[in-house]
């Protein structure tokens, strides 16, 4: 097909969309407001899929960890290892890391006056801390507080309203240490973060000095190492590279899996284990899968209804124009011209239609993310400080585009394959 | 004859190479023992090896029978002590055969108010096994736990799941553990630090402080009451590391069953919050023996439908 003949069909087609406004609104209408939900639907997953990676990393301490288990004299695998050249090859393997620090955390039961909740407790390395200094939010208290006071405690908002703590109160924490026996020891509320604002995170935060005492570890012992990237998105390949470096270097690497199986071992050497955000975050995101399904089988339905519409208003397009089409054939309009123009007018349509149904979304995507959801409901998780986020990305937003446009030609087609059949004398003849 | 020779001929062709061979071999053997090395540091005191698992310390049930207590309490020394530990470990458990009851637990708790649970459990103690199914609340009927080979799971029916425990686990966040349910075997898991005399109520008793063997036992720190006369362990104080109080364990009623003194009524006490308490109370109690697939993953599994 001549680019000439193209524009011509182009140009009768838009001529042909601008005959009958009403019409075209509402045809356009309904494809319209399937991109938009289609946008809305794409662009808040894809939010969520961002949220829940971004709470994952302030839940488990960095965007990499690395956990080791040492045998203890019985064979069973400890948490706790004392190695100082892992975060040397780790900044040997990766370039782009933000911070290096060791992590230890237990689950901790705290008492005060006579209620109790259990939560994890997490030994931060103030000195080298980034992630949390600049992703939570003191309600109260100050970070000056918690570096400079022995034994102080960071609390979520949550635990402390459940308590009635405020900055100063003492709590009695429970705990096991690394090797399995119990210990109970004291810290004082120093800050209270915002856990609304960090999707309903309620770990506690102590220094990780303090919590190695109480775990009963040595100083120069850890039981992860967190690695903070500059890009979250490279966490997978960083991790592949950094696994690939302790092996070469001798280091036992296990995988999640082998190592939930290996409680007991016998051989005297440290196995380390690997995990990144990603992973974590896909655990805690399978449940967005159903949010992702029920938008694709809106967006299927959506697309079934708008060329049930397409194909029906272009049957009675055909039928109006059956006297014009005779008369195009008559002065030399071929079949696949008729067919062509069918074609053209059903894609620019559609094509209009899907385009304003994306922008109109846009407006109103980046509208609902300012409305404030309850962050303690069950998606919790996947909001950002009490909000969605409306994230569409390009490539979203021209797979909606296309996959409309192809709804459109099919649903034309049958329509505009009737048209180009036209018998020129018949159809003037009846018409007449 | 003749081939066999010619055969150890060309695989020992000399007796000095062979001799150099021994002597390899030897050396081997040297080293592969001194690579075993001895306990490390947190490891059981003394020679007898970890004793957490079903095997007991050698002669551990034999020398029970013949030892001589003194009859003045004041004249017990702490290896006498250790042993009226070992007999009270040896007669609240059942060696010579298995046990099954019903345990009904009253708990009390400052936040979940006061709630009863009702359990059938199936003990060998011969293997340290147990398992036990819960029978009430309905809400958790079938729910049961396993304790073979020195593993323990709970199973969830309506999951139908295996899940790893330990011993030191609090059960359904009571003041009860898990070990509360196997046998007794502080003998084993302690050694005497300090003994005085003392009354508990009406009964003289010894008091006993000991500290874990090794840093695998759950509570490090354990102070026991002893009646002297009956043998019997009537109050447990159990520390943390940092010794502070963490629970304590009252055997208020006892019933002999064959050779066995078993503490039937048994009442832990949170040390961190008082009001939270439970009530153990043993009854049904059966010695008749079991089959073997009741301490098996399938049975619990066919047993929890």
């Amino acid at each position: 097909m001549h680019l000439s003949n193209l524009k011509l069909h182009f140009k009768l087609a838009a001529r042909n969309v601008r005959r009958q406004p009403n019409r075209t609104i509402a045809l356009g209408g309904a494809v319209a407001f399937s991109a938009l939900v289609m946008t809305l639907i794409s662009g808040f997953v894809s939010g969520m899929d961002t949220a829940i990676q971004d709470n994952v990393t302030l839940y488990s301490g960095g965007h990499i960890l690395i956990s080791g288990y040492t045998p203890s004299w019985s064979g069973r695998l400890q948490n706790r290892f004392v190695d100082d050249e892992i975060a040397t090859i780790v900044g040997s393997a990766v370039t782009d890391i933000r911070t290096v620090s060791p992590l230890a955390q237990a689950r901790a039961t705290v008492v005060f006056g006579t209620r109790e909740i259990q939560l994890t407790l997490r030994g931060i390395d103030w000195t080298k801390d980034e992630l949390y200094h600049d992703s939570l939010l003191l309600s109260s208290g100050d970070w000056k507080a918690l570096n400079e006071h022995d034994r102080s405690m960071l609390m979520s908002s949550q635990t402390a309203d459940r308590f009635g703590l405020a900055i100063g109160d003492q709590v009695v924490v429970r705990l096991t240490t690394a090797s399995g026996q119990q210990n109970v020891t004291d810290y004082t509320v120093s800050a209270i973060y915002d856990d609304a604002a960090s999707g309903v995170m309620t770990t506690a935060f102590v220094s990780f000095e303090d919590l190695i005492a109480d775990l009963n570890m040595k100083p120069n012992e850890q039981q992860q190492i967190a690695i903070f990237l500059k890009d979250s998105t490279n966490a997978e390949h960083a991790a592949k590279a950094i696994a690939t470096a302790l092996a070469e270097k001798g280091y036992s690497i296990a995988s999640g899996s082998e190592q939930a199986t290996q409680r007991r071992m016998n051989s005297g050497k440290a196995v380390y284990s690997i995990s990144t955000v990603q992973e974590l975050a896909g655990e805690i995101g399978s449940a967005l899968g159903s949010i992702r399904w029920i938008g694709y089988a809106v967006f299927i339905l959506m697309l079934l209804v708008s060329a049930t519409g397409i194909a029906n208003s272009y049957q009675m397009v055909l039928l109006e124009r059956t006297k014009e089409i005779g008369m195009l054939r008559c002065i030399g309009f071929k079949k696949k011209d008729v067919f062509a123009s069918f074609i053209s007018e059903g894609i620019l349509l559609a094509g209009a239609a899907a385009i304003a149904g994306i922008l109109c979304a846009l407006p109103i995507g980046l509208g609902i993310s300012f409305i404030p959801f309850d962050p303690h409901g069950d998606f919790g998780a996947a909001l950002v400080k009490g909000h969605l986020r409306f994230i569409p990305t390009l490539g979203q937003l021209l797979i909606i585009l296309v996959f409309i446009m192809i709804v459109a030609v099919v649903a034309v087609f049958l329509p505009a394959r009737k048209a180009a059949e036209v018998v020129p004398v018949e159809a003037l003849r009846i018409t007449a | 004859m003749l081939r066999l020779y010619e055969k150890k001929t060309k695989y020992f062709p000399s007796k000095s190479i062979r001799d150099i061979s021994l002597v390899i071999l030897g050396l081997v053997l040297v080293v592969c023992a001194q690579a075993q090395g001895s306990p490390p540091p947190g490891g059981p005191k003394g020679g007898g090896g970890p004793m957490a698992g079903i095997g007991l310390p050698l002669g551990f049930l034999e020398e029970d029978k013949d030892y001589k207590f003194p009859d003045d309490i004041t004249k017990y020394t702490a290896k006498d002590f250790l042993m009226l530990v070992r007999r009270t470990d040896i007669r609240s458990s059942f060696y010579n055969s298995d046990m099954s009851a019903t345990i009904t637990t009253v708990n009390v708790s400052p936040t979940r108010g006061t709630f009863v649970t009702k359990e059938q459990i199936f003990r060998r103690d011969k293997d340290d096994a147990f398992l036990m199914l819960t029978l009430e609340p309905e809400s958790r009927k079938g729910q049961g736990m396993l304790r073979v080979n020195n593993n323990m799971w709970r199973y969830d029916p309506t999951s139908r799941k295996f899940t790893h425990t330990t011993l030191k686990d609090t059960y359904e966040n009571t003041t009860v553990t898990n070990n509360d349910f196997r046998r007794w075997q502080r003998s084993i898991d302690y050694s005497v630090e300090k003994l005085s005399t003392g009354t508990l109520g009406n009964y003289k008793v010894i008091i006993g402080e000991l500290r874990a063997n090794n840093d695998e036992v759950p509570f490090p720190y354990i102070k026991m009451y002893v009646e002297a006369d009956r043998k019997i362990v009537l109050k447990v104080e159990e520390y943390s590391l940092s010794m502070k109080l963490l629970r304590t364990a009252y055997y208020t009623q006892y019933v002999q069953i064959g050779d066995s003194f078993v503490p039937t009524v048994q009442i832990f006490q949170d040390g961190l919050v008082p009001e939270k308490r439970s009530q153990v109370t043993y009854t049904n109690i059966s010695t008749k023996p079991l089959p073997d697939y009741y301490f098996t993953k399938e049975y619990l599994e066919r047993v929890s439908q």
